[in-house]
């Protein structure tokens, strides 16, 4: 019988607790602290090496890092930014895509209306990267880390508005 | 659930395995391949059953997981043959460069342990062809990319998808 009271009482506790929290954080929010999360992690992730140059932690962890971003970039070390004597784990284009994107989860905290977008400026986000990518691998002109980066960036800072649109679009609750 | 849908999701899990394996590619595609094979994924999928009806957010997830977990066995299998065939891969041939940047660090017993972990490895896969442990570690960091990278291309694909049916309609 208290093990049943007990039970219910903090069954109680949690819901009141929850209901708090949805008070101060609506879903939308959530799920845009979510991302932004998810964001700073994964760029602490590809810099760790320059982030904490020097420091036991980064030694260690220096070759499980490289190994699991060598699954999503080259890691050519004639396109990769080197920052605090280290080489960060993604190439320049990928860094810019994903501090884009950063970017973007970090404005998407401030301005909490809801987004809508045209497809098209998706397709004209891609289309200096594409240029880029192409007009460097015909050899038009020679890479530029710089430019890789900004192109980068840009889609980056697109595309995470587009993938943020369709969560919550779908995800929705108007307690906005 | 019809056999046919998990058709595209293993065709673009396949397709993408063979692109990361593949190292020019790799060079400029860097980490669209997995995203692409997503947003492939569900519009081949949203064709074969010819429907003019809005992709879901589940659905669009489902699909991108999927393909993620096909593009995870495909590449880990692929990965797993051509080292055993060729008795090296990038791991082995990038392990002295590695070995130069930790040693950086001055890590001393820290070092010693992380290089002989490295090291028993990079033996396993010469003499041998095959480590287990490397291949359960790339398993696993390709199961966490890959789910990932295609469950956004999953959402992006819906994206996609459902611009294009509002515009039909």
């Amino acid at each position: 019988m208290e093990a049943v009271q007990g039970n219910t009482s903090f069954n109680k506790n949690k819901r009141l607790l929850l209901n708090l929290i949805a008070g101060f954080i609506s879903r939308k929010r959530a799920i845009r602290i979510f991302l932004f999360l998810s964001l700073v992690l994964w760029c602490i992730g590809f810099s760790f090496n320059s982030l904490f140059s020097g420091t036991v932690a980064a030694g260690i962890t220096y070759p499980f890092l490289k190994k699991i971003f060598h699954m999503v970039c080259h890691q050519l070390d004639e396109k990769t930014f080197n920052i605090n004597g280290a080489k960060l784990f993604v190439c320049a284009r990928c860094t810019g895509i994903y501090l884009g994107a950063l970017a973007s989860s970090i404005a998407s905290l401030f301005y909490i209306k809801r987004f809508s977008l045209r497809l098209k400026l998706l397709y004209i986000s891609m289309v200096p990267m594409l240029i880029d990518v192409a007009a460097t691998t015909f050899k038009i002109y020679d890479y530029s880390k710089m430019l890789a980066f900004t192109t980068g960036l840009f889609f980056g800072s697109v595309v995470f508005i587009y993938i943020l649109i369709a969560i919550e679009n779908n995800f929705m609750d108007d307690s906005y | 659930m019809s056999q046919n849908k998990y058709l595209p999701p293993l065709v673009c899990g396949f397709g993408a395995a063979v692109l990361t394996i593949v190292p020019g590619i790799k060079s400029f595609s860097c980490c669209m391949i997995v995203p692409l094979a997503g947003v492939l994924s569900i519009y081949l999928d949203h064709k074969i059953n010819k429907t003019s009806l809005p992709v879901g957010i589940k659905s669009a997830i489902w699909f991108g997981f999927i393909t993620g977990i096909f593009a995870t066995l495909f590449a880990t299998s692929l990965d797993v043959l051509l080292t055993y065939l060729a008795h090296t891969n990038d791991f082995v041939q990038a392990l002295p460069q590695t070995e130069a940047v930790v040693r950086h660090y001055k890590l001393n017993a820290m070092l010693d342990q992380t290089m002989s972990m490295l090291k028993q490895m990079s033996n396993d896969i010469t003499i041998n062809g095959f480590s287990a442990f490397y291949t359960a570690g790339i398993l696993f960091s390709n199961f966490i990319i890959n789910t990932i990278f295609g469950i956004l291309g999953g959402i992006l694909g819906m994206t996609f998808i459902n611009k294009r049916t509002k515009v039909q309609n």
